[in-house]
């Protein structure tokens, strides 16, 4: 589980659903939830969550301007890898913080990745989940 | 030919002291395993001492206590006209006193080992402390009951030194089987002693497999 | 006052019961969970209390009135059922009867409670969920207002647990019942109860419904679910969770680091976005 924490700088919301973008080491979240501010208090602009998501919906890019509908666009750089037989483990140093991804060996390698790479990384904004920091 | 009056005069006497130990004991021992009375081991020390106590010690003091020179006799024969040394009342009193805790202990142990929930479940279906004691714990106590009430007779029926004491050996009165064998040895009778003791024997073996028999097929029954 | 493990606590609550609602008091052992039922009921008497069911005053501590258990008008199931060893189902249920009673309700509440090939057992032959519906159906005989219920289902497997869960609700409705519950399965509040109160260290920590009370927006996730972890298994680089949730054991795929916080038979949440799950309609 990734972890990182933001502020919300704005919300969009129509019926019962809303886009929610978080600001997080100068890079802007979007997330999306089945509430508005009228179902969860803690939706409303400065408040401070956190964003949840999982390794496995990190996805990696050495391209840095994919024309692809993925809104969540992470600049990092490869700290380590950590290789398994089908799946491998990727450490990657966003800003101040880690975040790790986990996708295939055969995806690793043909990307040819390697420590110190700089690469991005991306999240799909219906996986992104937010908790309030109270 | 021996002489049958102690064997009746046995009878009636554990007979006796069964039916009021019985009686006392129930409330007894209710009140001493649902109170939180706070001597209460004291009572139960009590209790139990006859137990641990020569038969004479016991039989000494009821003497003393009974004897119309001192206080309490003499309460009893100037406002009772009643005379326990040397009399079958005496010996009644002196048994149920003597015989206490084989009434009591199993009665009592078989009510700590029910679970405090019948009671409580009992009340709150409305029924009153008496139909409780009555309908549901009784009934679920019965081989504690038997135990004791077996225990109680049989423990009377060979008692000596309380008797001895207290009684004496008045025939038709206080002289009891276990006195009578005594005295039949006293006198070198001992074809009659033999047959007293013969049948104490037989009787005390019988009363103690009753009470194994009881016990297994109760365990087997209610468990 | 309650004697728990870390000495005397006070118990100090306060709380209002609708008529016909069904109250779940939750909470871990020691917190006076029993003991409030007890005074309820009146098997324990409290230092001050004020107990008043529809206008009757149960309990008032300072005007001595302490309305004996006998008289209140409470069916009351105890954990260990406290059936009558000495009594077929049948007579224990008929013990329940008072004078001039109509006796048709044993035998209504032995058909609705489906104990009629039953009846005439005594209470050592039955299973555990067999003495709980004996034990169900005798409670009910006076026809009380109030069913106190003291973990009724704790010590049943799961299967018996849902099944009894059907019959607590049923004899609920149909007898208009108020009822109060002790339990410690969520699951059980959120099926059973119209209200809920969460007991901790003798005081009233929450109060609500059951949505109210145990779905703090913790995390933006709806789909939801707690259970507690049955296995850590390491595959390739990953760790599979094994989650055993409801009646379900579900499988969660978590990285090294997140293990070590995790530890087999510790109570969990399972969190996915709500736009991840797949829906199929079961045939």
């Amino acid at each position: 589980m990734n972890t990182l924490n933001g502020n919300i700088t704005s919300i969009q919301s129509y019926e019962g659903i809303s886009l929610v973008k978080v600001k997080s080491n100068d890079t802007i979240f979007t997330s999306i939830v089945l509430d508005t501010p009228e179902t969860a208090s803690y939706l409303e602009t400065g408040h401070s969550v956190k964003i949840i998501f999982k390794e496995t919906e990190v996805i990696i890019s050495k391209d840095f301007s994919p024309n692809i509908s993925i809104q969540n666009r992470l600049q990092c750089t490869i700290e380590s890898i950590k290789k398994g037989v089908l799946l491998s483990q990727i450490s990657l140093n966003f800003g101040e913080t880690v975040i790790e991804s986990i996708i295939t060996t055969n995806a690793c390698e043909q990307l040819q990745l390697e420590k110190k790479d700089a690469v991005m990384a991306l999240i799909k904004t219906n996986e992104v989940s937010l908790s309030p920091n109270d | 030919m021996i002489d049958l009056d102690p064997l009746w005069l046995t009878a009636k006497l554990a007979f006796i002291t069964t039916l009021i130990l019985l009686l006392m004991a129930i409330p007894l021992c209710y009140w001493l395993a649902y109170s939180r009375f706070r001597f209460k081991a004291v009572i139960e020390a009590i209790i139990s001492l006859p137990l641990v106590l020569p038969p004479s010690v016991l039989g000494f003091y009821l003497l003393i206590a009974f004897s119309p020179e001192n206080a309490f006799g003499k309460f009893l024969s100037d406002y009772f006209d009643l005379r326990l040394v040397f009399t079958f009342q005496g010996l009644i009193l002196a048994s149920v006193l003597y015989s206490l805790p084989f009434m009591v202990n199993p009665i009592l142990s078989g009510l700590k080992n029910l679970p405090t929930t019948l009671q409580e479940a009992s009340f709150t279906l409305g029924k009153s402390r008496f139909s409780t004691i009555l309908k549901i714990i009784l009934p679920n106590i019965r081989p504690s009951l038997l135990t004791g009430i077996i225990m109680t007779f049989a423990h009377t029926v060979g008692e000596f030194g309380v008797v001895l004491m207290v009684g004496g050996s008045i025939p038709k009165e206080t002289k009891v089987v276990s006195i009578a064998i005594y005295e039949e040895v006293e006198s070198m009778n001992y074809d009659n002693a033999n047959v007293y003791a013969g049948i104490l024997f037989v009787f005390s073996f019988s009363i103690l497999l009753a009470v194994h028999l009881i016990n297994n097929k109760r365990k087997t029954a209610l468990y | 006052m309650l004697q728990t493990a870390d000495g005397k606590l006070p118990l100090d609550v306060s709380f209002t019961i609708e008529k016909g609602q069904f109250l779940a008091i939750y909470g871990n052992s020691g917190t006076g969970k029993t003991t409030l039922l007890r005074i309820l009921a009146g098997l324990t008497q409290a230092e001050k209390t004020h107990i008043e069911v529809a206008n009757e005053v149960w309990d008032n501590s300072q005007n001595k009135i302490h309305l004996s258990v006998q008289n209140r008008s409470i069916g009351f199931v105890f954990q260990d059922y406290a059936l009558f060893p000495n009594l077929t189902v049948k007579e224990n249920l008929e013990f329940a009867l008072q004078k001039n009673d109509n006796t048709q309700i044993v035998s209504e509440l032995i058909e609705l409670m489906e104990l009629q090939s039953l009846q005439n057992s005594k209470p050592q032959n039955l299973s555990g969920g067999q003495k709980q519906r004996v034990a169900l159906a005798r409670a009910i005989v006076r026809k009380p207002k109030i069913l106190l219920l003291d973990e009724p289902l704790s010590a049943l497997d799961d299967e018996m647990r849902f099944k009894l869960q059907d019959y607590i609700l049923k004899i609920h409705q149909k007898y208009q019942l108020t009822t109060v519950m002790i339990t410690h399965s969520i699951p059980e509040i959120f099926k059973l109860s119209d209200k809920v109160i969460i007991l901790d260290k003798g005081k009233i920590l929450k109060e609500g419904t059951p949505s109210e009370v145990f779905s703090e927006e913790k995390i933006s996730s709806k789909f939801k679910l707690t259970g507690e972890i049955i296995s850590i298994t390491k595959s390739d680089i990953i760790y599979i969770i094994q989650v055993f949730s409801g009646n379900n054991i579900i499988k969660v795929v978590a990285t090294e680091n997140e293990i070590k916080d995790f530890k087999i038979g510790q109570k969990v949440l399972v969190a996915s976005k709500a736009f991840n799950p797949i829906i199929q309609v079961l045939s």
